[in-house]
């Protein structure tokens, strides 16, 4: 056992960061993309590796189970499925395509160089400090609209051992994969340098994610401390206040990792616990990957001569994002890489939302914003 | 014999998919001049997603399309198909 979980936490987030970053940039592997681009040009290749990623998850997050490296079932921060979830991913649907990225999809976008996602940035973080002025009534209301069901994944509330509704799952989605592959629909013409394809990023990936549940315990996921990030930034300025919103004295993580004998506990709040040791290291990782990648390419380039109104749509689609995140509670990337391919209730409930708000964000877009 | 008028569209920093949706507008108000041989049509983007994105859409449209690597960004360039010319071959090796 680890004297210090601290430790293996942080080298493994770090290097999952380092490595995604630098993944997500060579693929492009934009979450955003993925939706907005089937609604508006009815291109789904990068759908399919979307699909693929999912699949390939649910199949080594189940052997993980099966064989016992995965011993945290469902993983922690995960809660009872209400239309809160539905409402936030919605709402995190709209924002993260008027953003032009989800959280992930900012920060390597940021890393190479991307003004409008550095505004797309500080509005999450500021979207997620927001969210504690009405945390408590919110709260509530998931409360109010809770399902009336037990369990966080679908098995565990049908009672059912996970592996029979994983292996008919994976068998229809191993259908339309082997039909796409014949099909060579993983792949697009690999005109730009270093380019990774989507179907080997969306492997390479669900192999990320896998690491990340058995070293860390969980999934990848980093909205939280954005409201640890927007809430130190509030404290600069009206530190009273900050202190006694109730959001931020929430401790939701309380578990003890894998290879530890401790408990170890984090939440929203500004100090450096838990919630900072997993997540804090992942995203300073995902900028500094997707930079190394854009420099050796010699495409890292800043440019700020933008329309006014992509500027605006960057900053609004961030704070929307960032209320979604907390509203949900969590990202795509946590409930599509990661609840999803478990079943979790509250991550099903969120695609439900995520689906018709990037839907919603794509027609606002293409109207309104890019002219 | 007339000089060739080339369009240059500069998004380089813009917004997703800003480089696809003022394409697609702009080879509708150009139609006539691109396909006609008088104009061509180059978009400066440092969108890697977008160097596939428009060549996929205006080939199917009917144009000849190259991209070429210039200094941290893509020059997307969109012209009329000629003789012996088979845009799908540009897409598959790597830029100029």
């Amino acid at each position: 056992m680890l004297s210090d979980p601290y430790l293996l936490i942080v080298v493994t987030s770090a290097v999952l960061g380092l490595a995604l970053g630098f993944i997500m940039h060579r693929a492009d592997f934009c979450v955003t993309a993925m939706f907005r681009d089937y609604f508006l040009f009815r291109d789904a290749t990068l759908l399919r590796a979307l699909l693929l990623l999912m699949a390939c998850s649910m199949l080594l997050f189940e052997l993980g189970r099966q064989i016992g490296l995965i011993r945290i079932y469902p993983f922690p921060l995960l809660g009872a499925p209400s239309l809160a979830s539905v409402l936030g991913g919605a709402l995190f649907g709209v924002g993260m395509v008027l953003a032009g990225g989800c959280v992930f999809g900012t920060l390597y976008k940021l890393g190479s160089g991307s003004l409008l996602s550095a505004v797309a940035f500080l509005g999450m973080l500021g979207g997620s400090a927001l969210y504690a002025e009405f945390h408590p009534a919110w709260a509530a209301f998931g409360k109010a609209t809770a399902l009336p069901t037990t369990g966080i994944t679908l098995p565990q509330t049908l009672g059912l051992n996970p592996a029979l509704l994983i292996v008919p799952a994976l068998a229809l989605a191993s259908v339309f994969i082997w039909k796409w592959y014949r099909a060579d629909q993983f792949t697009r013409p690999a005109v730009v340098d270093g380019f990774i394809q989507p179907g080997k990023a969306a492997l390479l990936l669900s192999v990320l994610g896998l690491v990340s549940y058995i070293l860390i315990g969980m999934p990848l996921g980093i909205t939280t401390s954005y409201a640890k990030l927007g809430g130190i930034l509030e404290g600069l300025v009206a530190p009273a206040h900050v202190a006694q919103l109730a959001y931020f004295q929430a401790l939701p993580l309380n578990y003890t990792p894998p290879l530890a004998d401790t408990a170890i506990q984090g939440g929203p709040g500004p100090a450096l616990d838990a919630i900072a040791a997993i997540q804090y290291p992942l995203i300073v990782g995902i900028v500094l990957g997707a930079a190394i990648s854009a420099l050796r390419l010699g495409e890292f380039r800043i440019y700020y001569k933008l329309p006014a109104v992509q500027y605006a749509s960057a900053l609004a689609g961030g704070v929307l994002v960032g209320l979604a995140a907390r509203m949900t509670p969590g990202c795509n990337i946590w409930h599509l890489w990661g609840g999803i391919p478990i079943l979790a209730n509250q991550s099903l409930l969120f695609l439900l939302g995520l689906v018709p708000g990037a839907w919603l964000g794509s027609r606002v877009l293409a109207r309104f914003v890019i002219r | 014999m007339k000089e060739k008028r080339i369009i240059v569209q500069d998004l380089r920093g813009q917004i997703c998919p800003a480089c696809l949706l003022i394409t697609l507008r702009n080879l509708n108000e150009q139609q006539a001049g691109i396909k006609g041989g008088q104009a061509e049509f180059h978009i400066l983007t440092d969108n890697r997603h977008s160097t596939t994105t428009i060549p996929n859409a205006v080939i199917n449209m009917g144009y000849a399309v190259d991209v070429r690597k210039e200094h941290g960004h893509y020059r997307i360039v969109i012209a009329q198909i000629t003789g012996g010319h088979t845009p799908q071959s540009q897409l598959d090796g790597r830029p100029a």
